[in-house]
């Protein structure tokens, strides 16, 4: 079943662009392994600006009254800040581990359809660029990045920024859509013999959910985006409020939007089962619980969407409603907290900078969960929603959750990618940096949304206690910004200089470990049998094999 | 600002109240997990150049339910206690209950009308302390967040949409809020200030707001008045007992009485006014009123005229 | 194998553009009890002519699956027939389209008059758009069809665009029932 897919055969690792072919052999690669590179690349690239864009709001918002930025260029850099990070560095991250990752956990040669592969991420950078060229062309889109009718009409928001928003947004989402398409197939019909869907490594499964919940969000987030431009370049009705409905912008945003953040949540939940276990030389807590909630989740997702418009001024039935749904999801997510936690009990636990990362995130993103429920709770969300609160609650999601998860999944697969360890002196310094900031950053804004500090302001009065945390958190966010060139400097000097890793440093269990580090462009001659999750285990023990423990 | 920490309404004392309670549960849960996270952090710690395997183990069926209902239990007290508060604080109006009064966002000043007696206000915004009173919000132009914390929860405000609310001040005091939504270029100065009175207090401000704007005496403030009769002024603005009598910019008729301007961004005082007449974009970057050009004695006397009209 | 992968993927596909025409579907039903421009508007539209013109559309599905049947039993002129009957009733289904578009456009109603004309024209633009764009692969395989490209029994191209096909016929019947159906009831 494996010798299939024929892909593009080489010598020995990846490519150099120093070859004669070079660039030409990347732009023109269907290689699972390269276009997965290309997508973090993408990812680093959008990065750097989104990082930029958050860098100069900071020095904006550290004293009261400043006048630093205009409040045009405030309002167009806190939409681009929003925008990049969600589609443009969270997902195509994500999506690129997962594209690297996903074939060689399941013991397969490339990706179902390595051409459609490539298109998906072509399509993610080209619709990023388009929305980075508004720039050049009257201004960015300025409405937030959820970009709420009527200021997103062409009567509010005249220039055409909100335009090549619709439009960035709309390509970027076709790439993920056949992206997801991709890895169902893959994940269904590519999985080495004998490896059962319960045998799968936590994180394939989550890209597998998360594929669904691409599948069934976009489509909704597509056909807003379609009638808004329309709106907008055909002067159509949609959510005009004399004659349309502004709140059905709303509700087609956010029935993409939740389902969104499980997006962005779901694999870092994956990336985690695979780091928490092999540092602590146990296997995971509760496999059926994790992919179980896994699934719960994903289904509940679509069922909490107006917890994001309690403040509508929707009637107390709707509100119970999705305060139900919402108070429900979040069970399975407090399951996944207790597991990972339980996986270190009875281990050996290797504390090196991927493990740091994923025991922090498990505070962290119970941080992140627990402010979450605030919103969940309808009165709270009352008050709170729309402050800095809410910007402190999704950073501890998306960066304490998300972030710190691609931190810990960089450490642990950077060997498997390169061939060599990222250093772990300058790894702890970065961690070390990255975790003093970003908690000084966040957790102050929870005091200032509480305070009554709203979010999305361009400036604010001198209150009291106002002016001394927002200097906070922006010293803060310097720190975590220059946490990053510590990073940075480390992936240079490690790919050059870093200790050679071996086929599997970290003494892991699952396929992608059994191959040479970097893969061969095929990534498998032949892989050992299946008959658990951890199949480099039963072969290395044939004397306790976890299938022995299959009830 | 007065937060909803410092209560001032039945209704901002319920929701600090469900607050306080689900801060005690966050914080047990948060340290639960810490302390697990740091206690096996410890206790199963490798000592540098210890490369034993532990013996595996897999799982535990009956703490993995035990997880379950427990984490089950937490939501369940949660939604309790969030569907309770929600209903005390958000009870339906009787039907065909009028509001008391009436709120409209504009980009980015509110406008207040009391249907009772017909009085208008902008921005600084009275109401009788001790009085449970329905507000109906909406918009002229986009979507904007009515919030002021200490007296109520916050309730957006659409365009061509309805929406009530309940607001009460149990004392007389003056209470902050802010626009809660994000609504366009000037969204950070799109404040509002709440002043409460005692009954008769409140009834005096009413009649006095009722009155039409006075005639200027001093001949400066008489030229001001001139030249906002002559001037573009009158198309967006309303001076009762005068020909301006447009209503897309805030109603001025009693402009010297309120403590602020433009939203409670400055000091109402004579400079501040002078400094935003004569460059509306330079202080309010985006605000719709266009930079008009006065001359230095035109601005004196418009400032003269305006300031007067208490 | 690689048939089957491709069904696979050409169904999870559809399933995704679905939930898109759902959104739609939606919308324009939301739109109907938002206001009464649609009811008051929708009496332009012409509900014989076009039921006539979805018959061409719904043989097409039959022709269609007529003609992926040849290929399986090793008759690939069957499926060349197949797809050019196909290809023609599609085509004549757009021209009903476009002929219901221009006699709105003759009443004056458009895209930017009113909201029965944006719900309207969106919905079908874009299913229309999927009817197009079905008959452009449906051609591409035609001239690979003609090339002699398919020689066994199955084919991963002709089965997936048999599904697609299929689908664009299912998401009509949808969408004329609620905009020309509902409203005669």
């Amino acid at each position: 079943m494996n010798k299939l897919i024929t892909i593009p055969e080489a010598e020995k690792g990846l490519p150099s662009v120093r070859t004669d072919l070079g660039l030409l052999q990347w732009i023109s690669s269907v290689d699972h392994k390269q276009l997965g590179i290309m997508y973090l690349l993408t990812a680093l690239l959008f990065f750097v600006a989104g990082g930029t864009e958050v860098m100069l709001m900071r020095i904006q918002l550290m004293v009261p009254n400043n006048t630093f930025l205009s409040p045009e260029a405030y309002n167009q850099l806190f939409t681009m800040h929003g925008t990049t990070m969600i589609f443009l560095v969270l997902m195509p991250t994500l999506i690129g581990l997962g594209v690297y990752m996903v074939p060689l956990m399941i013991g397969a040669n490339d990706m179902a359809f390595p051409r459609l592969n490539a298109f998906s991420l072509w399509m993610t950078l080209f619709g990023g660029l388009i929305l980075y060229f508004s720039f050049l062309d009257g201004g960015a889109p300025n409405a937030g990045w959820f970009n709420y009718v009527p200021l997103s009409n062409s009567n509010f928001s005249s220039s055409k920024g909100v335009d090549y928003y619709c439009i960035g947004l709309i390509l970027t989402g076709i790439g993920t859509v056949t992206g997801a398409l991709n890895f169902v197939v893959t994940i269904l019909t590519m999985r080495a013999p004998g490896m059962k869907m319960t045998y799968m490594p936590i994180f394939v499964w989550m890209m597998l959910i998360t594929a669904f919940l691409i599948l069934g969000a976009f489509p909704a987030l597509n056909a807003g985006l379609s009638m808004l431009l329309i709106d907008r370049q055909l002067h159509a009705h949609f959510f005009s409020p004399s004659s349309g409905s502004p709140i059905l912008w709303q509700h087609l945003f956010w029935a993409f939007g939740h389902p969104e953040v499980y997006i962005l949540a779901l694999p870092p939940f994956g990336i985690l089962s695979e780091v928490v276990p092999v540092f602590s030389r146990q296997p995971i807590f509760g496999y059926r619980f994790l992919v179980g909630s896994g699934i719960a989740i994903a289904l509940l997702a679509f069922g909490v969407w107006a917890h994001h418009m309690f403040a509508t001024g929707l009637g107390n039935p709707v509100n119970g409603f999705f305060a139900l749904g919402s108070v429900l999801i979040g069970i399975p997510t407090g399951i996944k907290v207790f597991s990972w936690a339980l996986t270190m009990y009875g281990g050996s636990i290797r504390f090196n900078t991927a493990m740091l990362f994923a025991t922090s995130f498990i505070v962290e993103f119970t941080i992140g969960g627990l402010s979450g429920m605030s919103f969940a709770l309808v009165p709270l969300d009352w008050q709170l929603t729309d402050t800095y609160y809410v910007v402190a609650h999704i950073h501890y999601v998306f960066l304490g959750g998300t972030l710190y998860s691609v931190f810990a999944g960089l450490f642990y697969w950077f060997p498997k990618i390169t061939g060599r360890k990222l250093s772990e002196k300058l790894g702890r310094i970065f961690f070390g940096m990255f975790f003093v900031g970003f908690n000084l950053t966040f957790i102050l804004q929870h005091i200032l949304g509480v305070l009554g500090m709203t979010r999305r302001v361009y400036t604010y009065p001198d209150l009291p206690h106002f002016g001394a945390l927002n200097m906070a958190s922006s010293i803060g966010a310097f720190l975590m910004g220059a946490s990053m060139l510590v990073l940075f400097w480390n992936i240079w000097t490690s790919l050059r200089k870093g200790e050679k890793a071996g086929d599997n440093p970290w003494n892991a269990w699952t396929l992608e470990w059994y191959t040479s580090s970097p893969p061969d462009p095929k990534n498998f001659e032949a892989v050992p049998p299946v008959r658990s999750a951890r199949p480099l285990w039963d072969m290395k023990h044939p004397e306790n094999p976890d299938w022995k423990h299959h009830h | 600002m007065d937060s909803f920490f410092n209560p001032a309404s039945p209704g901002s004392e319920a929701i600090h109240h469900l607050f306080v309670q689900f801060l005690w549960i966050a914080g047990f849960v948060f340290l639960l997990v810490t302390g697990l996270v740091l206690y096996f952090s410890h206790r199963f710690r490798a000592t540098p150049g210890d490369d034993r395997e532990p013996r595996p183990l897999h799982g535990n069926r009956k703490l993995e339910i035990g997880i379950l209902a427990t984490v089950t239990g937490i939501m369940g007290i949660y939604l309790y206690l969030a569907l309770q508060t929600m209903v005390s604080v958000q009870a339906a109006p009787a039907e065909g209950q009028q509001p008391d009064l009436v709120i409209i966002g504009h980009q980015w000043w509110w406008e207040a009308r009391y249907p009772t007696s017909g009085a208008v206000a902008a921005n600084e915004i009275h109401i009788p302390a001790g009085k449970k009173l329905l507000l109906e919000v909406s918009s002229a132009d986009v979507i904007h967040d009515w919030w002021v914390p200490a007296l109520g929860r916050k309730m957006d405000v659409f365009p061509g949409r309805k929406n009530q609310v309940w607001m009460e001040a149990n004392e007389p005091g003056t209470y902050q809020g802010v626009c809660s939504e994000f609504c366009g270029a000037q969204h950070a100065w799109m404040r509002i200030n709440v002043i409460a009175h005692s009954p008769e207090e409140f009834a005096d401000w009413e009649q006095q707001q009722l009155k039409k704007a006075i005639v200027p005496q001093v001949s400066l403030a008489q030229q001001g008045a001139d030249l906002f009769a002559d001037k573009p002024c009158a198309s967006c603005h309303r001076i009762e007992g005068t020909a301006a009598q447009a209503d897309i910019g805030p109603n001025l008729t009693h402009l010297g009485s309120r403590k602020t301007l433009l939203s409670g961004m400055m000091d109402n005082t004579q400079e501040n006014l002078k400094r935003w007449l004569a460059h509306p974009q330079k202080v309010k970057p985006g605000a719709h009123m266009p930079d008009f050009l006065f001359t230095d004695e035109e601005l004196s006397a418009l400032v003269a005229y305006l300031g007067s009209l208490k | 194998m690689k048939t089957m992968q491709t069904k696979l993927l050409m169904k999870f596909f559809i399933a995704s553009e679905a939930i898109f025409f759902i959104s739609l579907i939606i919308s324009y039903i939301y739109y109907r009890h938002l206001s009464d421009v649609i009811s008051i508007t929708d009496n332009h539209l012409d509900a014989t002519s076009t039921g006539i013109f979805t018959v061409f559309l719904l043989a097409s599905s039959g022709t269609i699956w007529w003609g992926r049947r040849g290929l399986h039993q090793g008759k690939p002129k069957t499926l060349a027939l197949g797809l050019a009957i196909t290809i023609v009733l599609g085509a004549i289904f757009l021209y009903g389209q476009g002929r219901e578009y221009a006699h709105l456009i003759q009443d004056d109603i458009t895209i930017d008059r009113n909201i029965f004309g944006s719900a309207f024209f969106t919905l079908t633009g874009f299913h229309a758009l999927h009817v197009l764009t079905g008959l452009v692969i449906l051609c591409i395989i035609l001239g690979l069809t003609l090339a002699g490209d398919y020689q066994g029994t199955d084919s991963a191209g002709v089965a997936s665009a048999e599904i697609y096909w299929h689908f664009v016929d299912a998401v009509w019947i949808i969408v004329f029932t609620v905009i020309y159906l509902i409203p005669l009831l």
